[in-house]
């Protein structure tokens, strides 16, 4: 079998503070195949970004990828994005992963028209002349159906609304035909009705154009929406993996399971109010013993939990776990 | 009901033709009466700055001399532009007679005021003139507007030459400053660690270098001081302050979110200082540059008067102010320069601070 697109294989990504060396990630797994869409699944803090950002060596310091591999194989030809040289990696930001962030009001340069920005996107990438390039972005603007594409070219920023300047985040991301999306929360900044409109075309785009999606997100509705796969984050780690129909059917993790109960369900109705997982995420200098999840885990057991740190496992095939008692609690 | 209201005046914004940020500073500087009135000062001068030679001078701006066509005027930027046939025919600088004579076909195009910044126009220079008045009796009159000096030169026609050496010196200096600067800034802010360690100590040393005192020390060092090596100097100094704030615009914008979207599709460090981080930073770095050439306008005034200036031949407002040093009676050699160069600083000045309200986000708010 051919190596999947993208491979990331025990990454772990530190900041060094003053409040010591801080696993925001740590020992995180992924792989992604061609034209697929894996979900990231977590709450805020739990590490999703920084997985995104250390894909493309976007860390800025104090932050530092200190172990693990990125291995991207395109074309035949596998790299790893980890020890490539500067240089290189230049050429895969933009040209062959392209990456579209949380915040499409701050994320396009305000002194410059949306037209050019797109342009200068195709220009790094590929030696066209000022005009062809201008001509690939007014092509990519009809590609993610923005309103009145031939005057919006000259337009800054500023005079778009939230959900349009997200779509020109798409066309700068999608500009050079890239193998794959990984997208931050595109959607957290928008509001409900933009938020269905920016994911269809998202996965209307990944269809057409064949290019795989790592989609970032702590909304399982949209996972449940648009993924194939989905893995499930918690303080640093992976805690669960599955496939999306087989997680929302059959959810192991009890942290997993706790997300999901904790959504409304519009069938039920009267069912009194939503169920929480008491807590929060703890912060990276005090990550618990054991399981991480325990002290918010209401299966927790003693000794166990609290001292020995599951590992992820296989418990069907497709499906991993990290818990000591995935196969108790779900029976 | 809000909502819609809000929609409605969304789509007009939409509706209106776009307007970059620059245009739109234009519209809001362009409110302000002072500050045009200012710019209109500025523009004033640069005009007269280019065109001294044809302001005033004894110098023909055109004339045909042998059937050629010459700009003699010319001469008055640089010697060798005044072409090499009048010093063979040994016009001595003095055209209206000699063209006459050696030459009865000739014509010329004279400047406004037949008055030169270098020397005493004689008697009968220009057909039927009197020899220009020196000392006491130089008071301003038709022929001399401003006066002249106790040598008898036409102190309007230092002045009108002395604007291309204030407007010189104020854009050199603060282009050097200005490129120093900015480049200095923009490295610190944009790479921290120990890259800002270094240039932030280095701006802070040169911070503490008085200009005036560096200046005449190396006056003092230097063989043949030139007005260009002033400027140096000036330039060399000056760029602290816009390193400061380069430096921390850089330090705030290199945070944001478009500047990771940059570095995301491939962007290199040189394309995203230069290209996505400058243009957002220009505008708080323009008001010091335009104060900075009020400032450098101020210093070679300075360094004139105190006689550490341009050597003799070089016609400078601090100059004329010199020489008024040991003629105090001589009230025009004060006023008519300390006019200049009080006015020019001034609107220098007015333009900074227009240009800061128009750009400057928070006081912009302010005045809303």
């Amino acid at each position: 079998m051919a190596a999947p697109l993208l491979e990331i294989k025990d990454l772990v990504t530190v900041f060094h503070t003053s409040d010591g060396r801080l696993p925001a990630v740590d020992g995180v797994s992924l792989s992604i195949e061609r034209g697929q869409t894996l979900g990231l699944v977590g709450e805020s803090g739990c590490g999703k970004s920084v997985t995104a950002m250390s894909t493309l060596r976007l860390v800025s310091s104090p932050g530092r990828i200190e172990s693990g591999s990125i291995m991207f194989t395109t074309e035949g030809e596998s790299i790893d994005l980890v020890t490539t040289p500067e240089k290189q990696l230049r050429k895969v930001r933009g040209g062959r992963i392209g990456m579209i962030f949380q915040e499409p009001m701050t994320s396009l340069n305000p002194v410059f028209t949306i037209g050019n920005q797109i342009a200068e996107a195709v220009q790094l990438h590929r030696k066209v002349s000022r005009s062809e390039a201008r001509s690939r972005a007014l092509e990519m603007l009809h590609l993610v159906r923005l309103a009145d594409p031939e005057q919006r070219l000259d337009a800054y920023p500023h005079q778009l609304s939230g959900g349009m300047r997200q779509r020109v985040m798409i066309a700068i991301a999608l500009a050079c035909e890239p193998d794959l999306i990984i997208a931050d929360e595109p959607t957290t900044a928008l509001d409900v009705t933009i938020q269905a409109q920016i994911l269809e075309l998202l996965d209307d785009l990944r269809s057409r154009l064949g290019t795989a999606i790592l989609l970032i997100t702590h909304d399982l509705g949209v996972v449940a929406e648009t993924c194939d796969d989905v893995a499930v984050m918690y303080a640093g780690r992976i805690v669960e993996q599955a496939s999306a129909v087989e997680l929302f059917s059959r959810p192991l993790h009890p942290y997993t399971i706790g997300l999901l109960q904790a959504r409304p369900n519009v069938d039920a109705r009267d069912s009194g109010p939503l169920a929480t997982i008491p807590g929060m995420v703890p912060p990276p200098q005090d990550f618990p013993s054991g399981c991480r999840f325990h002290p918010r885990c209401s299966h927790a057991r003693e000794p166990q939990c609290n001292v020995e740190p599951p590992s992820l496992r296989e418990v069907s095939p497709g499906h991993f776990v990290r818990c000591h008692f995935a196969e108790e609690i779900n029976s | 009901m809000n909502q819609e209201k809000m929609r409605v005046s969304e789509e007009i914004e939409a509706a209106k033709p776009s307007r970059g940020f620059w245009s739109d500073a234009w519209q809001r500087y362009r409110r302000r009466p002072i500050g045009m009135l200012a710019l209109g000062f500025v523009l004033f001068l640069t005009i007269v700055a280019i065109f001294a030679p044809a302001i005033a001078g004894t110098k023909p701006v055109v004339c045909s001399y042998k059937g050629t066509l010459y700009f003699p005027c010319l001469g008055y930027f640089n010697r060798s532009w005044e072409s090499p046939i009048f010093t063979k025919d040994k016009f001595r600088g003095t055209y209206p007679k000699n063209l006459k004579q050696k030459d009865p076909e000739s014509w010329a195009v004279w400047p406004l005021v037949f008055q030169d910044p270098y020397r005493r126009v004689r008697e009968n220079e220009w057909p039927g003139r009197r020899e220009n008045p020196s000392r006491d009796e130089g008071h301003p009159n038709r022929l001399n507007l401003f006066g002249t000096d106790q040598y008898g030169v036409d102190i309007f026609a230092k002045m009108v030459h002395g604007t291309t050496i204030a407007l010189l010196v104020g854009f050199v200096s603060m282009g050097l400053a200005g490129s120093i600067g900015v480049l200095v800034g923009a490295l610190g802010g944009y790479f921290g660690g120990w890259v800002d360690m270094i240039t932030s100590r280095l701006t802070e040393i040169v911070m503490c270098i008085p200009t005036l005192v560096l200046i005449l020390a190396l006056i003092a060092v230097v063989e043949k001081p030139t007005i260009w090596k002033t400027m140096a100097i000036i330039g060399a100094t000056g760029w602290t302050g816009i390193a400061r704030l380069t430096r921390a615009e850089f330090l705030r914008l290199r945070q944001t979110e478009f500047v990771m979207a940059a570095r995301a599709t491939g962007a290199g460090s040189l394309r995203i200082m230069f290209r996505h981080i400058l243009p957002n930073a220009l505008a708080p770095v323009l008001v010091p540059i335009t104060f900075g050439i009020a400032s450098a306008i101020l210093v070679e005034g300075s360094l004139s008067f105190l006689g550490f200036g341009p050597p003799p031949p070089t016609a400078s407002w601090g100059s004329v102010l010199n020489s008024a040093r040991s003629n105090l009676q001589l009230w025009w050699l004060v006023v008519f320069p300390g006019a200049g160069i009080f006015l020019t600083v001034l609107a220098y000045n007015l333009v900074g601070e227009g240009l800061q309200e128009a750009t400057d986000p928070r006081l912009r708010e302010a005045k809303k």
